[in-house]
């Protein structure tokens, strides 16, 4: 893919910034799920396997449509299905396309253990370069949404991409492009949030007064968003509530890094200052040529 | 004052072997544990050959270092518990580090700064072993929460940290103290050596036997 458009990569300090000199030309995208329209007839998990040539092994029923129960390194997004009852004590089912999020602050990328590892993109799109990934699983940790995973196979982090190679030639993501209902979209972020507001004013107006858009603040916001018939209520659709970077994460790369390199400075500067000014520590009486005046004194006697 | 050269036993084979081992396997581990928490010196994981192999071989090389830590850190227990002769010692450290030795008092097989070298290896064993696990990939960090191998992840880099600094004293003052670091390759030191830094070295060394 276009590495001319590589905002911020991991394992990078910020003295040493990606490209940043070309600015406002790139429309940063969004994908927009509209849960309230979704049918969880799955043909996005299929499209996805299909495009990213992925293909899960098929897996044993656990008591639920879901297959596979979580995301994993061959199913980059999943039909999540979940039973809610609602206040008039009516089933319902809720359906969450569960995919990268895509943040803008991403906890993986910050995470990262490999310079260029995680990269995002000038449209938003934060993607793996798999060539480069060590397979340390900070990423997996570190993400909010229990989005990378690890395969077995070849000990390498995977995730949604946004199908970054579809984009770059100027195609909506498989998943998108294959949605039976219109329930995902892709287009602007710009757009995106204007099309979203609209919907969930009209979604207030049939009644669902706490609809409203899953576009998470703690991350820096999402390139992946959703409409969601609940806001208030986002674990219901398997969703973190307030999703930010661990503060983990945030202490071993703000707090621990800066500390340690001047802790290890200071300790190796003041050994160094030490060794000059006190000198050499030896054992006179060990030297060669050492005259014991002691004890030549006695034999003088003598 | 004719036996000042004589030469007595400070380390055992059997340690000195270890402890070398260590060096070399220790190298190994912080030098690509190093890698992974400054990515800008990604380089130094070079040791092993690519940073891939690093992050495959870092527990391994991290497994066989702080076994042989646990082994040595057993053989060195007695010599490194806390005495009366300590606290005089530690109030004293500034006299040590600017060699007046007529204000240091005296101490034994080990002093107080070494001491606690050696209680803070005894922590970063059990900490880098079990955080390492958990956070190790593919094999056991699957079994723990995202959550809890994240803070795995951020005990162990500190850890690393901590030790690389307290390793930097280590060498500092081997180098310092000349004549220890030939101690440790074969094993005595002159008892004009050992009078000047451990001056009751050797009725310890008596009495536990």
């Amino acid at each position: 893919m276009a590495t001319q458009d590589i905002i911020r990569r991991s394992g990078t300090t910020d003295i040493t910034p990606s490209a940043q000199a070309r600015i406002g030309a790139v429309k940063e995208v969004t994908k927009l799920f509209d849960a309230t329209k979704c049918t969880g007839c799955k043909a996005c998990q299929v499209a996805c396997s299909e495009w990213n040539d992925l293909r899960e092994e098929v897996g044993t029923f656990q008591g639920s449509y879901q297959n596979p129960m979580t995301l994993t390194p061959e199913s980059w997004n999943i039909m999540q299905y979940h039973e809610v009852v609602d206040d008039n004590k009516k089933l319902r089912w809720q359906f969450t396309h569960t995919a990268c999020m895509h943040c803008a602050d991403p906890a993986c990328l910050k995470a990262c253990s490999t310079g260029g590892a995680i990269v995002q993109h000038a449209n938003g799109t934060v993607d793996f370069d798999s060539d480069k990934c060590i397979g340390c699983g900070y990423c997996a940790s570190a993400c909010p949404f229990n989005v990378p995973k690890i395969s077995k196979t070849d000990n390498k982090a995977y995730k949604c991409t946004l199908c970054s190679d579809r984009l770059a030639v100027g195609l909506e993501p498989s998943c998108v492009k294959t949605c039976t209902t219109g329930a995902l979209r892709f287009g602007t972020r710009e757009d995106m949030l204007f099309y979203a507001e609209k919907r969930v004013a009209q979604l207030k107006d049939r009644g669902f007064t706490n609809a409203g858009l899953y576009n998470p603040e703690g991350v820096g916001g999402t390139h992946y968003m959703m409409i969601l018939h609940d806001i208030n209520k986002p674990d219901t659709y398997g969703m973190p509530v307030d999703p930010v970077i661990p503060a983990a994460t945030e202490i071993r790369q703000d707090w621990l890094k800066p500390l340690g390199t001047a802790g290890l400075l200071a300790t190796a500067g003041f050994a160094l200052l030490h060794r000059i000014t006190v000198g050499r520590n030896i054992v006179e009486e060990d030297q060669p040529g050492y005259i014991d005046a002691a004890a030549e004194k006695e034999e003088d006697k003598q | 004052m004719s036996n000042n050269k004589e030469l007595i036993v400070r380390h055992k084979l059997i340690d000195r072997l270890c402890h070398w081992t260590i060096v070399f396997v220790g190298l190994v581990t912080f030098l690509t544990g190093f890698s992974f928490f400054f990515p800008s010196f990604q380089w130094m994981s070079g040791i092993v050959g690519t940073p891939q192999l690093a992050k495959i071989m870092h527990p391994f090389f991290g497994l066989v270092m702080v076994a042989l830590l646990a082994v040595m850190l057993m053989r060195y227990y007695s010599h490194n518990k806390w005495n009366k002769y300590d606290l005089p010692w530690m109030k004293a450290v500034v006299w040590v580090l600017l060699q007046k030795e007529e204000n240091i008092p005296p101490v034994g097989h080990y002093n107080p700064g070494q001491k606690m070298l050696f209680r803070s290896f005894v922590i970063f064993v059990i900490a880098f072993i079990v955080t390492g696990i958990m956070m190790w990939q593919p094999y056991f960090a699957p079994m723990f929460s995202a959550e809890t191998v994240n803070w795995a992840t951020l005990i162990h880099s500190a850890c690393g940290i901590l030790m690389l600094i307290a390793l930097v004293v280590h060498v500092w003052m081997a180098c310092w103290i000349e004549g220890s670091i030939t101690g440790m390759l074969y094993g005595k030191v002159s008892k004009a050596w050992a009078r000047k830094h451990h001056p009751m070295m050797l009725e310890e060394d008596h009495k536990d036997k």
